[in-house]
């Protein structure tokens, strides 16, 4: 048999054109679903052994430790992320550290496809496909959420202040990058407040 | 009669330097930019613009802006067309082609008029009355008629080429309009470090401030306006949206602008922008200030081309430098119309007044008569006389008016070719309505104020009631700064108006003669609907306001009653001797304006129009000539057709490939949750009608889960990972389902287990091969774990690599077939099942859909969830009794199997069915009845609940539910179809092939 | 659309983010003792619920949020959200002051067994 091939969810699609920001998918990425009490200490304790990093316990915030990333789902839920290798590594670590332990950790590396948009205006295309106030001081780097996006699920990180990660079930990559090629086309770009000209 | 009426100078909005050429009805008008088609087609001296809905009586011009009823235009052609659209708020440019709505053939002779002379026959309540009988009639003829005859506009033709597009967005304080009181309640939040949008549907910001009058702070209030709206356009915490109508305002303060982004710009709507939008706006403080809507008197014939609002005739002179006329009347009960008398005055043309009130005195009719314009105090309009078909009028009737009076017996005759009338104002409660406001009847205006509101929601100015220039600055500045939470008021400016004294109500001019004897008393324009007709209502025992409104369908139109509400409630209160408070009011409903089907359906069209999902392995299924089945949002292929095959054929191909050599199947789709914790097996033992705890690691078991009232919601295999974890599968709709109902369960009734639930579904990729040569193929891709019958039998796991693909494989059958399940993660998914094909092609593998897996899986009487099962499907109806556990206390709707009503003796129970002709396959769904008759109805005893032809067996197979059907078998019942066929059938064992499974255990 | 807050996670969005779950504290009467449970028990766990104009008491969930079921009070007439509270808990006091009707009395007896089993530990 042949070498292990590789699939991303989006692998293949021509680069879109006449978009006001950029939007390309991230492929290869590893994630860890990981699931156990966060007031449970010895499991706090076991996942900061194996991370280097404390489990985010304050909703809707990240955490990044050298080339892991961990956003906070639920107050029982985190997603892992770091390259495809090195989550296979963490999540064998994590299995052995969590024995004993009431504990979930399983390897969705393949579950969600990532959409990475950049540029000025981001915020006002997402607004197009979520009802959450993307305005907000809270929507600011560290922060990320589950949300419903273009009539599914899904799941924003913001990674910087004009760079958001968007997470969708694989299953609909094609859907979500549909709806972002249709919502950021460059004649739909939109400007929400500050100064405007006045219609003569 | 047609003469132009632009006045050579005046004019706020137009720019007499750019000329502008458009079509109404065919024929070029020309204008200038800024013109509406309502101003253009106006100085072109036509005045009527449609035929009305029942009657097709002309209609011309009769307000300013959205509350426009008469002026429908449709706009646009073939696939751009838009119906329905107020002339009065279509900007022009170069090229635009406006038609006008309801007549034929033409405006001016319409072959519908004839209605108008039979209305003695249209009363209020005509087509309760008319088309009640003979039944048979509705169809053929009375619906016909009536979709021809009525009906506003035309639909476009063909796909619609333009972007549309919808955006949410948030802010502090949104204020809707922009006129005097909305300019100063968001200069005010904005002031106060809120974030605001201003939202008004015209083109440009300030309202009515240009035909009001007064002054702020030493400025003319339009400059006012103009110097406001460009401190708050250029304001970095303030959002304006002009063109964007609020067309509903619902719970917790969310509301709709509909926003025209470009349909006035046809340059802008060709370089991509979207051509609406609809922004959906979450604030946390709502301020209306919607301003106020001039309401028409109720007189004689008051619908004539020429009679106008007020407050429009003073709009086309001052906005457009449009003459309404040459020489015409104003008829009022307030002083605010006098302000248009003047205004006409100035223009140089002929005006007099009509003053219903017994006294015409105050700054405004003072001034009137310094003027030189002629004041009849205690007056009304009694009739209005019209040239040849009522398309314009040539005169008015005057006559004495006393509170009260019923019938007009002398009148005198004037010259007059336009009426502007001015009945009063009402405050714009639409959006304070939509969301459940109440609202209060003011003595003093005689018209309705808002009154409590439960959201956030507050009116400032004229939708408050408040009319007077200091009065809306002060609450709107004060609102504006309270609401946006610093609460540090903004200091109001000083305002100087003319003082306007009281009106007097008048909901009806008298006329000689009785009603209907050639005298229309209009009120609701839009839907025809005239006093008599209300009265008539109020006559014949509709006494409940709500009831009289859908008796004469008052308030109905597109215009949802801007200008008729009050009048008709004036109106019945008359008839009925009782006050307005006392006969009540109807509701508004959205939307406050009609809006486009494009802003609603936004970018979700053609290939957005439904999310679909596609497993790792779509667009190979595309390549090799998939047919579709949609499952849930999912995508799956049905059957691969090759060169001239027919589906049937194919799927017939796929069939005997996997009941004689082997297939391979994309089964992605179905769930998979991971399911771990000590207490997982107990929790599992709820969850499903079936044992698992006794389940042994690596072993696979098929479970059945009910809801609580004990019917089937879904199945699945679920294999033992470990001691304390499980791999639930689920049916391929019900992964989300059941994932969160395990949730459920496990949140809200046995908090105390210690179990974590997370769906994996989408990580994993999914293939059955199946057929007596699957573990040929299996061994061909290079397996790390032994695949023999004895380390790996039927329905049991083994985890392991196939080459390099790191793979779970599942020994589980849904065709009977020997069947190896293997997942692999979905990234690898593509290559797995390309390797695979590759690996069976000297096997003779083919690729089969879900026909084919249905097929095969009825043959083996297998069912599936949603097809033998119906949502009032136990596990005993379709004899599954041997999984539903006897031995545990407790499990989802075992309590309710004991009710009496599902052990009832003649529940429905699942059979097989075997056709009398072998050739006939029952649709799914017939109906199997007692006795076969001539004609319906026939006693139903059962239905088809899957049907087929088995190319296995030769012939067609079916399952059904049957009353009793486990106690008749071998008996043959009858399946009448639609056309008079009978199909006979006998009721046969639900396992068509290999009975004893022996082709699973090899 | 309603703005609902999950008392879990603290996300405010849109009902749309969120699943109803209908009537809240519903007593699963098998849970407690599968062997006694009486068809008009069975039937009023399943089928009876309360449908008050005013004061109401709901299940909700996270839906798209962090996935945890909580309660809600919440007025159906002026639609305002009294009180989002635990899955497990009852709702704050003085919201359980302001029931009505079915809701009181059943607070009253839920208050009263709670009271009597801490007076009788």
């Amino acid at each position: 048999m042949s070498e292990l091939s590789y699939q991303s969810p989006l692998a293949g699609l021509a680069e879109p054109h006449g978009l006001s920001v950029s939007i390309r998918e991230i492929a290869g990425r590893g994630m860890i679903d990981l699931r156990g009490l966060g007031t449970d200490a010895a499991f706090m304790a076991a996942a900061r052994g194996v991370l280097g990093v404390d489990l985010p316990t304050k909703p809707r915030t990240s955490a990044s430790w050298g080339d892991i990333r961990v956003l906070w789902l639920s107050v029982d839920q985190w997603l892992i992320l770091g390259t495809r290798a090195r989550a296979h590594e963490l999540l064998a670590s994590l299995r052995e550290a969590l024995t004993g332990i009431h504990a979930l950790a399983v390897d969705v590396s393949d579950m969600r496809a990532i959409i990475r948009l950049e540029g000025e205006g981001c915020r006002e295309v997402l607004m197009k496909g979520a009802a959450l106030d993307l305005l907000d001081k809270e929507y600011m780097p560290g922060c990320c959420r589950r949300m419903r996006y273009a009539e599914i699920a899904a799941l924003l990180d913001v990674v910087e202040d004009n760079v958001f990660d968007i997470y969708v079930f694989r299953s609909y990559a094609h859907h979500a990058w549909n709806f972002l090629c249709a919502t950021a086309r460059a004649p739909a770009k939109l400007k929400l407040f500050g100064a405007q000209e006045v219609p003569g | 009669m047609s003469k132009p009426y632009r006045l050579s100078a005046g004019g706020r909005l137009i720019d007499r330097a750019k000329k502008v050429s458009f079509t109404f009805d065919g024929g070029t008008v020309s204008g200038f930019a800024g013109d509406t088609v309502a101003s253009a087609v106006m100085a072109s001296g036509q005045r009527v613009f449609g035929r009305s809905f029942k009657y097709h009586r002309p209609r011309g011009l009769v307000g300013l802006g959205s509350e426009e009823m008469n002026a429908l235009v449709g706009v646009g052609l073939g696939a751009r067309h838009e119906p329905n659209l107020r002339a009065t708020q279509v900007e022009i440019f170069n090229g635009l082609a406006a038609v006008s709505q309801n007549r034929w053939p033409s405006l001016t002779w319409d072959v519908g008029a004839i209605n108008n002379r039979l209305s003695r026959f249209f009363p209020g309540g005509f087509y309760y009355k008319t088309f009640m009988w003979p039944r048979s009639f509705w169809k053929h003829v009375y619906e016909p008629f009536i979709r021809r005859a009525a009906g506003l506009g035309k639909a476009p033709e063909g796909r619609d080429p333009d972007a549309y597009e919808q955006v949410h967005v948030h802010c502090d304080v949104l204020v809707i309009g922009g006129g005097v009181a909305g300019l100063a309640a968001a200069e005010a939040a904005a002031a106060n470090g809120a974030r605001v949008i201003l939202a008004d549907e015209n083109p440009r910001l300030g309202g009515l401030a240009d035909i009001s009058g007064g002054q702020v702070d030493g400025q003319a209030l339009p400059d006012w306006a103009a110097a406001t709206g460009a401190r708050l356009h250029a304001a970095a915490n303030v959002h304006v949206l002009n063109r964007a109508t609020a067309v509903g305002h619902w719970h917790h303060n969310f509301v709709m602008l509909f926003e025209r982004v470009a349909d006035h710009d046809p340059a802008l709507l060709s370089s991509g922008v979207p051509r609406h939008r609809l922004w959906k706006v979450r604030a946390r403080q709502v301020i209306l200030a919607t301003g106020s809507i001039e309401r028409p008197v109720a007189f004689a014939n008051n619908d004539r081309p020429g009679v106008m609002l007020a407050s429009a005739a003073r709009g086309l002179v001052e906005r457009y430098g449009v003459a309404p006329g040459s020489n015409g009347v104003v008829f009022t009960n307030d002083d605010d119309a006098y302000q248009t008398a003047i205004v006409l005055k100035h223009s140089g043309v002929g005006v007099r007044v009509v003053d219903s009130r017994g006294r015409a005195e105050g700054a405004l009719p003072n001034k009137a008569r310094e003027m030189g314009i002629p004041v009849d105090a205690g007056s009304v309009i009694s009739a209005v006389s019209t040239g040849w078909g009522g398309l314009g009028i040539t005169g008015v009737k005057i006559a004495t008016y006393r509170k009260g009076q019923g019938r007009v017996i002398r009148e005198t005759g004037a010259e007059a070719d336009f009426v502007a009338m001015s009945g009063g104002w009402n405050p714009a409660l639409h959006l304070w309505c939509h969301n459940g406001g109440k609202i209060r009847f003011d003595e003093k205006l005689q018209a309705f104020r808002p009154g409590e509101h439960h959201d956030k929601v507050t009116a400032v100015g004229a939708a408050n009631g408040h009319f007077a220039l200091h009065q809306i600055l002060e609450e709107a500045y004060r609102a504006g700064s309270r609401l946006a939470g610093s609460g540090n008021v903004h200091p109001v400016p000083t305002a100087v108006q003319a003082e306007e004294r009281p009106l007097e109500p008048i909901w009806f001019a008298p006329a000689t003669g009785k009603y209907n004897e050639g005298n229309k008393h209009f009120i609701d324009f839009q839907n025809d609907v005239t006093a008599a007709d209300l009265e008539l209502a109020q006559r014949e025992g509709y006494e409940s306001v709500e009831h009289t409104k859908r008796y004469t369908t008052f308030g109905m139109a597109t215009d949802q009653g801007k200008t008729s509400n009050i009048n008709g409630l004036g109106v019945i209160a008359e008839a009925s001797g009782k006050t307005i408070p006392e006969v009540g009011i109807t509701t508004f409903r959205p939307p406050y304006t009609p809006f486009s089907f494009g802003s609603i359906a936004g970018v979700l069209t053609r290939d957005l129009f439904l999310p679909i999902r596609r497993t790792a392995v779509h667009q190979w299924h595309v390549d090799h000539g998939a047919v579709w089945e949609p499952v849930g949002q999912w995508r799956r292929a049905y059957t691969y057709p090759r060169d001239g095959e027919t589906n049937h054929q194919s799927i017939d191909r796929e069939i005997l490939a996997v009941r004689n050599k082997v297939g391979l199947l994309d089964a992605s789709t179905l769930g998979k949750i991971e399911i771990k914790g000590p207490d997982a097996a107990e929790f599992l033992d709820r969850m499903y009608t079936n044992m698992f705890s006794t389940l042994k690691t690596g072993k696979c078991r098929y479970g059945l889960m009910m809801n609580e009232l004990g019917f089937l919601t879904d199945d699945g295999v679920t294999v033992r990972l470990g001691d304390d974890h499980f791999l639930m599968h689920t049916t391929s709709g019900g992964a989300d389902r059941i994932s969160a109902w395990l949730e459920e369960w496990l949140q809200t009734e046995w908090t105390h287990y210690r179990v974590f639930v997370t769906n994996v579904t989408e990580n994993w990729s999914q293939f059955a091969i199946a057929g007596p040569m699957a573990r040929e193929v299996l061994r061909k891709l290079e397996p790390s774990f032994d695949i023999s019958n004895a380390a790996l039998p039927h329905m049991s796991f083994v985890e392991g690599r196939l080459g390099p693909y790191p793979v779970r494989v599942y020994r589980i059958s849904f065709s009977g077939e020997l069947s190896y399940e293997v997942a692999t993660p979905a990234n690898h998914g593509l290559g797995l099942w390309k390797e695979i094909v590759a690996a069976g092609g000297e096997f003779g593998l083919e690729p089969y859909g879900t026909e084919a897996l249905h097929v095969l899986r009825a043959e083996k009487g297998y069912i599936v969830v949603g097809d033998e099962t119906d949502g009032t499907t136990t596990p005993i109806d379709v004899g599954l009794d041997g999984l539903v556990s006897k031995k545990k206390a407790d499990f989802l709707g075992k309590r309710s199997l004991d009710q009496e009503y599902l052990k009832a003796p003649n529940r429905k129970q699942l059979v097989g069915l075997l056709t009398e002709d072998p050739d006939d396959v029952l649709p799914d769904g017939a109906y199997a009845v007692r006795h076969v008759k001539d004609k319906p109805p026939m006693e139903m005893i059962g239905h088809v609940t899957s049907s087929y032809r088995s190319p296995t067996l030769g012939r067609s197979i079916a399952m059904a539910l049957i009353e009793n059907g486990r106690a008749r078998m071998g008996e043959t019942i009858s399946f009448p179809l639609p056309g008079g066929k009978v199909v006979r059938a006998r009721i046969a064992d639900t396992v068509f092939y290999d009975k004893e499974g022996a082709k699973l255990n090899v | 659309m309603l703005v609902v807050k999950c008392p879990v996670c603290g996300a405010e969005g849109d009902e749309t983010d969120f699943h109803a779950g209908g009537q809240a504290h519903v007593r699963r009467p098998a849970t407690c003792d599968p062997a006694h449970v009486t068809d008009a028990e069975q039937r009023d766990y399943l089928f009876i619920r309360i449908n008050p104009r005013g004061l109401h008491f709901e299940r909700w969930r996270c839906d798209r949020g962090c996935g945890k079921w909580f309660h809600a009070a919440r007025d159906t007439v002026t639609m305002e959200f009294k009180a989002f509270y635990g899955i497990t808990e009852l709702p704050p006091m003085d919201v359980i002051a302001q029931a009505k009707g079915q809701w009181a009395e059943y607070f009253a007896k839920r208050l009263g067994a709670e009271r009597s089993r801490e007076t009788g530990a």
